[in-house]
């Protein structure tokens, strides 16, 4: 089919395991009801200061990009997990959430010391044993997609953005940024960085941008690279699935001239 | 109302230093008082690039750890009235002083001066952390090169992170002649991917490396060079005069370029 761009991506399987999106990887903002839930990864082995200031740069990426999805004044439930919060970085979050009109409600904690603290600082707090945040997110049924996830912001190099769904991105992903997604991921921008669609192994996952200029392109278990001579489409593309590989095309008629087909393992022309 | 502005990059050698020297200088010439900080401790230049090595006694770890006033450690230009250096300790490592020192310290400086000037140190750890710590501003540098660019666009989300939305960006050693062949990025390649406003743009010129080596900046040459006017209008576009960009290319624009892009 001639819309599909001569861009013929050299494929290669990579078997590694699936790329994580587990959602103890990274900071979330989820909505329950009329309060949203701030979720903080799971502490790790490394060295305190340099983790807590990963995990503040994810939380100020994730409220500013964020902005407006939720009504101001908004309560927010943080869980903690086992992740050790001092006075002061409570009160970081606090501010930070303040300052995009979220207020601190209740902190969910595994761990005695945060919970010490949230309650010196004068939260309500709630208090599991450590193991029981793992049996309430673990569910039997085959993996669910989270509710999209919908960010207003650039992806900068050394940013890294996970999710258990689909990822919308009003901004451009720049060269150095990933975006990881379960589902489908729509960049409303250049998409200049590493893009991985269908991370939990779903081929019939998509990536799309208004300008497709990426460094690595990753759909399932799938990888290609952009083309050494750039093209001059300048029009919005798809990139997805063939038999023979992640291809690219143009955005416009990709719904109209294609269908998935579990049995060829990907997307093929109608 | 006086302004801490830190001055940082991410990538070593693109020109942090340089930049803070000859932007100090031009903005005491414009009549303000500018203080500028080398937070660089342990790999201290700023005072070498003022021509003040010979003059520095205290440093600010001595200041900090009460062994001197602030205004004894502050070595005050004889050449320019408004411009102080504050410089770093050279027998000391990062970690010699906190994130917290830093800010106290800055916050101090700024009650006497117009302008407080941190001069970050390159990467993205400790020593960079203390530096934009008590910073309103920054100032990004760099040169037209994907990796410098790279670094830039890291350091840009790092700062967004830590609540520094005036974020201006200075593009060094820019050559036209080679944008003009399609060699290099041009500022408009740069300023896609940061996404950030330009305040000036530095032609690469060899009287900036004479000027370094001398100690004396640019701004003080009796022929004020083109990188020189650069600072100059850098410095007023901080002030919030609105400066048009110097045009870099009208060298290039002679008849054999023209032929040549007509043929491209």
């Amino acid at each position: 089919m001639s819309s599909d761009s001569a861009q013929q991506s050299p494929l290669s399987d990579f078997s590694s395991t699936p790329s994580s999106v587990d959602e103890d990887l990274q900071v979330y903002l989820k909505p329950e009801g009329e309060k949203i839930r701030l979720s903080l990864p799971r502490s790790t082995q490394r060295s305190g200061s340099t983790d807590w200031s990963e995990v503040w740069q994810q939380l100020k990426h994730r409220l500013n990009g964020s902005d407006r999805s939720w009504q101001p004044g908004t309560t927010v439930h943080l869980s903690a997990k086992d992740r050790l919060l001092d006075g002061r970085q409570l009160q970081a979050i606090a501010d930070a959430l303040e300052e995009v009109q979220l207020q601190l409600g209740r902190i969910d904690t595994s761990r005695r010391q945060t919970a010490v603290a949230a309650a010196t600082a004068g939260y309500s707090v709630e208090q599991h044993s450590p193991i029981a945040p793992l049996s309430t997110s673990t569910s039997e049924a085959a993996p669910q997609w989270s509710q999209p996830l919908y960010l207003q912001t650039n992806v900068r190099s050394g940013v890294d953005v996970r999710h258990s769904g689909t990822v919308i991105i009003l901004g451009d992903l720049n060269p150095g940024g990933t975006v990881i997604a379960a589902g489908d991921i729509l960049i409303w921008g250049r998409l200049r960085g590493i893009a991985h669609a269908g991370a939990q192994g779903n081929r019939g996952c998509r990536i799309m941008a208004l300008r497709m200029e990426p460094t690595q392109l990753r759909i399932a278990d799938a990888v290609a690279k952009a083309p050494e001579t750039p093209p001059a489409q300048v029009d919005p593309e798809v990139a997805y699935i063939a038999p023979q590989g992640i291809r690219l095309t143009k955005g416009i008629d990709f719904f109209k001239t294609h269908s998935f087909s579990a049995e060829e393992g990907g997307w093929t022309d109608l | 109302m006086s302004r801490i502005i830190v001055i940082t990059s991410g990538k070593g050698g693109v020109g942090k230093t340089t930049v803070t020297a000859n932007l100090g200088a031009a903005i005491a010439n414009l009549g303000r008082s500018v203080a500028l900080v080398d937070a660089d401790f342990g790999l201290r230049n700023l005072d070498l690039l003022l021509g003040l090595e010979n003059r520095v006694v205290f440093t600010a770890v001595d200041a900090i750890a009460g062994e001197c006033r602030l205004q004894q450690a502050l070595v005050k230009d004889k050449r320019q009235g408004g411009l102080a250096l504050l410089p770093a300790a050279q027998n000391r490592n990062k970690e010699a002083v906190t994130a917290q020192q830093m800010k106290e310290l800055s916050l101090e400086l700024s009650e006497k001066y117009d302008y407080v000037i941190v001069d970050s140190p390159a990467g993205i750890e400790v020593g960079f952390q203390n530096a934009i710590t008590a910073a309103q501003e920054a100032i990004i540098v760099t040169t037209p090169e994907v990796a410098a660019v790279r670094d830039a666009d890291r350091v840009v989300g790092l700062l967004e992170a830590n609540g520094i939305k005036r974020i201006h960006l200075i593009v060094n050693r820019m050559k036209a002649e080679m944008v003009q062949l399609n060699e290099m990025m041009s500022v408009e390649d740069i300023l896609e991917i940061l996404a950030v406003s330009l305040i000036g743009i530095i032609p690469d010129d060899q009287r900036v490396v004479v000027s370094s080596n001398r100690g004396e900046p640019l701004i003080l040459a009796d022929k004020v060079s083109l990188p020189g006017m650069a600072f100059n209008n850098i410095a007023r576009r901080l002030e919030g005069d609105k400066v048009r960009f110097l045009d870099l290319m009208a060298s290039q624009d002679n008849l054999i370029n023209r032929f040549r892009r007509w043929f491209r």
